[in-house]
């Protein structure tokens, strides 16, 4: 199933091939507790600078991840000269992962956080208007991003899937090369399960209904749908009153929505939508909740056999550990507190493994999490311009 | 603060002849939960009769009385504002009770009956066009304001929604207010001590908060929106287009949008400078149009850094004097991504410093303007500027927002300063120390607060058609068109 990741170039590139041939031995997250520390303890491969667990499964107990987190972070530090001034000037020495300042997303906008040369840079999505930024993850390893998500979407995705036919509601990765949401699409497409693939959006025109439809009147298999939330109400709404069955044993994965700006897709609506025009039913359809400052991507459940929406939980590969954190101190909430998510995500060791997100959401205990939206920052204002309208509306400067 | 601590206060007032409303919900406002009729499914029919009735009474009423009666409810409602009732509004409105008063106390100077008769001076210079057609030059004028006004508030300041009432109603208009959220506790409260004062009078105003722009009161907003002769509406971008669409033709719309602040200082000429720019930035929790959020400072870059930490150490005593509100979610984490953001910026060797609080009560960010955003919580961000030249090319990029320009040890005469600011779309230029509140007749977004929402009309005087003819050199004498 897996190739051999590539070796990517620069300081931490023993730390990244390591951690690429780890996550690529992941299996999904109903590996047992008894596999669990068998992985953890088990030898280390012989070439090992962080002594990472035989398997994924080991970083489930904390303090493997612990240890193998702080290596990273050390390494970071070492290869990354901005990190690690950054990290002196924020605190002391952190003693476990949980210590580490993060690093707030919006960092990504317009310091390049990566040491040594990048395999290549994504983008984040949104507009260009004024002077609004993107931000621009610099991924030292795209062999150690597709051990990452590959892991997690075979987990969320295949499961007990026989051949599937691909349609994507996404940019193909010839068209956005920039798109850590196509790069994953494209690795999807080459699954061996993967018989067929279609893109059938286009960056400038956006869905192509016409290429869904004869999609699907080719199908010779079930169908796995790939979109963001938006673009399946496009289609949803291009589709009109007439359904589009997908054949049986189809699933979707959706992904963003939440945190739109001015609109926000209501997922209840959209998934009865989907059940309605498409023949998908809830238990088919799982949200994927990434974010392009981040090599890892966490799942609302497994399609197929998907919880009801009301139960659903996210949760990151074990190579990932989730803090809600108090807004305003930034102190560690206790599980079930809502607060900003913290991710520490080791698929990020070529960038920053900390990430500050501007999400809101409550962590259980069990390490899985429910996401409560974006905290919006125009939420408290009065009659003064509030910074997202502002950067909207206000040119860049020339120069 | 939690749903749970959340105080429950009313949030309508309607003309003491009107029935009360047959159901009321509670609706979440600001930091406080609003008790409301139930409107969602109704038309405002009755409300609108009711307020157009009373205001062809209102209307009739000289305006010196008018100025009386509003300038005396407004000082009582000041006079009311206890303890209690503070808390009230500042739970509503999420600021400190402190800051709540210092806000109010500074806002309630324009609502005297002396500083009304002020406005209304410097508006109308001859103030008899407000009670009927009055000589001019050439014809007779008349000003008065539409019959009905809906102001359509959207923000968190209180003391907004009070201002526009009493601006309309000086002019004889009937007003229907829609608070912004955290501006519902005061609004209520006016109007309850003017109805109790003048129930006359009250009878030309009801309070009523919805969530605005909500679809289950799309119905209702339309309504009331279709009702108005004008609406005067305050908020984002969005919140003026959502209105602006869906306002008919025939309804004259008054457009406040939200607008920065910013300011020059000359530190070597102003050495309290940090002070007045630390309390143009803290007032309202830098909520206001009028707050400052960038400062362009005329200093070599030690002594710039030097009036950094004054500021700093000012914003540090402001936050114990006058404590900021609690942090709502969304604004703690723009503020932490905003000094990571600089953090990092300054790990990568650029020239950026940043001062701040231990939590989120204030921030000082020492950077280039190409990176400025009016993120909010206290947060001044200082440019080092080499001339007035460079103050003005960092301002330009700011044309469309800028509103107010605070001035420290800056003369606004000297090399016309001030006409380039108004250039660039400046249109309040001020003293640093006098920019977080504005008089009473100040140029609200570049517009005259009473005149612009006048109706004006004309009317000839005796004798005028006969000048008239004589202008236009239609008018003959009596034999001058006969030819023999």
């Amino acid at each position: 199933m897996t190739a051999a990741p590539r070796v990517a170039a620069g300081p931490l590139a023993p730390v990244l091939a390591e951690l690429a041939r780890c996550f690529g031995r992941w299996r999904g997250w109903s590996v047992s507790s008894g596999d669990a520390a068998q992985a953890a303890s088990g030898p280390a491969p012989p070439a090992s600078v962080l002594a990472a667990p035989a398997a994924p499964a080991g970083f489930a107990r904390d303090e493997t991840f612990d240890r193998v987190a702080m290596r990273v972070h050390a390494a970071q530090r070492t290869a990354n000269p901005v990190l690690r001034r950054y990290w002196d000037a924020a605190s002391g020495s952190p003693l476990t992962w949980r210590d580490v300042p993060p690093v707030p997303a919006a960092a990504f906008r317009d310091t390049r956080i990566c040491a040594g040369p990048a395999e290549a840079v994504f983008r984040t999505s949104g507009t260009s208007s004024g002077r609004e930024r993107r931000g621009e993850h610099h991924v030292a390893s795209l062999g150690l991003y597709r051990a990452a998500a590959q892991g997690a979407y075979r987990a969320a995705l295949f499961d007990r899937a026989g051949t599937l036919c691909l349609i994507a509601l996404v940019p193909a990765p010839g068209d956005a090369p920039d798109s850590s949401l196509g790069a994953m699409a494209g690795f999807v497409a080459e699954e061996p399960e993967v018989s067929s693939a279609s893109w059938a959006f286009d960056p400038e025109q956006g869905v192509r209904p016409a290429v869904v439809r004869r999609a699907v009147a080719r199908a010779d298999a079930p169908v796995l749908l790939l979109a963001t939330a938006f673009a399946l109400v496009h289609l949803l709404d291009a589709l009109g009153d007439s359904r589009l069955p997908l054949p049986p044993g189809s699933r979707v994965m959706e992904t963003g929505g939440f945190k739109g700006r001015a609109a926000r897709v209501d997922r209840r609506a959209l998934y009865a939508r989907l059940a309605q025009q498409l023949g998908i039913g809830q238990a088919d359809v799982v949200n994927e909740y990434g974010m392009t400052e981040l090599l890892s991507q966490s799942y609302d459940g497994v399609a197929g056999r998907a919880a009801p929406l009301e139960k659903r939980v996210h949760r990151f590969p074990p190579w990932v550990r989730v803090q809600a954190l108090d807004p305003a101190s930034l102190r560690r909430l206790p599980p079930g507190k809502a607060g900003l998510l913290s991710i520490f995500d080791l698929a990020n060791a070529g960038s920053a493994c900390p990430v500050l997100t501007e999400d809101l959401g409550v962590v259980d205990a069990g390490g899985g999490f429910r996401l409560r939206g974006r905290a919006a920052a125009a939420e408290a204002r009065g009659c003064s311009l509030a910074a997202e309208s502002f950067l909207r509306a206000v040119p860049p400067r020339s120069g | 603060m939690t749903a749970a601590a959340r105080p429950h206060i009313d949030g309508w007032s309607w003309p003491p002849a009107l029935d009360p409303p047959a159901t009321t919900i509670a609706l979440p406002a600001g930091g406080a939960i609003v008790r409301v009729p139930d409107m969602r499914r109704s038309a405002p029919d009755a409300l609108q009769a009711a307020l157009r009735e009373a205001a062809r009474a209102l209307a009739s009423t000289p305006v010196r009385d008018r100025i009386a009666v509003l300038g005396s409810a407004a000082e009582s409602l000041a006079d009311s504002l206890d303890a209690r009732a503070t808390e009230s509004v500042a739970a509503n409105a999420e600021l400190s009770p402190p800051m709540t008063q210092a806000v109010l106390a500074e806002m309630a100077g324009a609502w005297t009956r002396a500083s009304l008769s002020r406005l209304v001076a410097e508006e109308f210079p001859d103030p008899r066009v407000l009670d009927g057609f009055a000589p001019g030059r050439r014809r007779r004028v008349r000003a008065r304001g539409p019959a009905l006004v809906l102001h359509v508030g959207s923000g968190s300041v209180p003391g907004v929604t009070v201002t526009s009432i009493l601006r309309a109603m000086l002019l004889g208009s009937a007003v229907l207010a829609k608070p912004g959220a955290g501006d519902v506790a005061l609004a209520v409260r006016f109007a309850e001590v003017l109805k109790a004062a003048r129930p006359d009078v009250a009878a030309a105003l009801a309070v009523q908060y919805w969530p605005g722009g909500h679809e289950e009161w799309d119905a209702w907003e339309r309504a009331a929106l279709a009702a108005a002769d004008q609406v005067v509406v305050y908020g984002s971008d969005a919140v003026v287009e959502s209105v602006r669409a869906r306002t008919p033709a025939r309804v004259r719309l008054v457009e406040h949008g939200h607008r920065v602040g910013a300011a020059v200082v000359d530190p070597a000429n102003s050495p309290r400078s940090a002070v007045s720019a630390a309390r143009a930035v803290a007032l309202a929790d830098q909520r206001g149009c009028v707050s400052a959020h960038l400062f362009f400072v005329l200093a070599a870059p030690a002594e710039t850094a030097r009036w950094c930490e004054a500021l700093a150490a000012e914003l540090g005593r402001l936050a114990r004097t006058l404590p900021p509100g609690a942090p709502a979610a969304g604004l703690a984490s723009a503020v932490h991504q905003l000094r990571g953001r600089l953090a990092l910026k300054a790990a990568a060797g650029e020239p950026v410093r940043v001062w701040s609080s231990a939590g989120v009560e204030w921030t000082v960010a020492l950077a280039g303007i190409d990176d400025f955003a009016p993120v909010g919580g206290r947060t001044a961000w200082v440019v080092p500027a080499t001339g007035r030249d460079a103050c003005l090319a960092g301002l330009a990029s700011l044309r469309g927002v800028l509103q107010s320009v605070g001035l420290a040890g800056v003369s606004p005469e000297e090399d016309d300063f001030a006409d380039a600011l108004f250039a660039l779309g400046a249109t309040r230029i001020v003293p640093l120390e006098r920019m977080p509140f504005p008089a009473a007749d100040w140029l609200h977004d570049g517009r005259r607060p009473l005149r612009e929402l006048a109706v004006w009309g004309e009317a000839a005087g005796r004798g005028d058609s006969v000048r008239h003819l004589e202008r236009t050199g239609l008018a003959v004498a009596r034999d001058a068109g006969s030819r023999k």
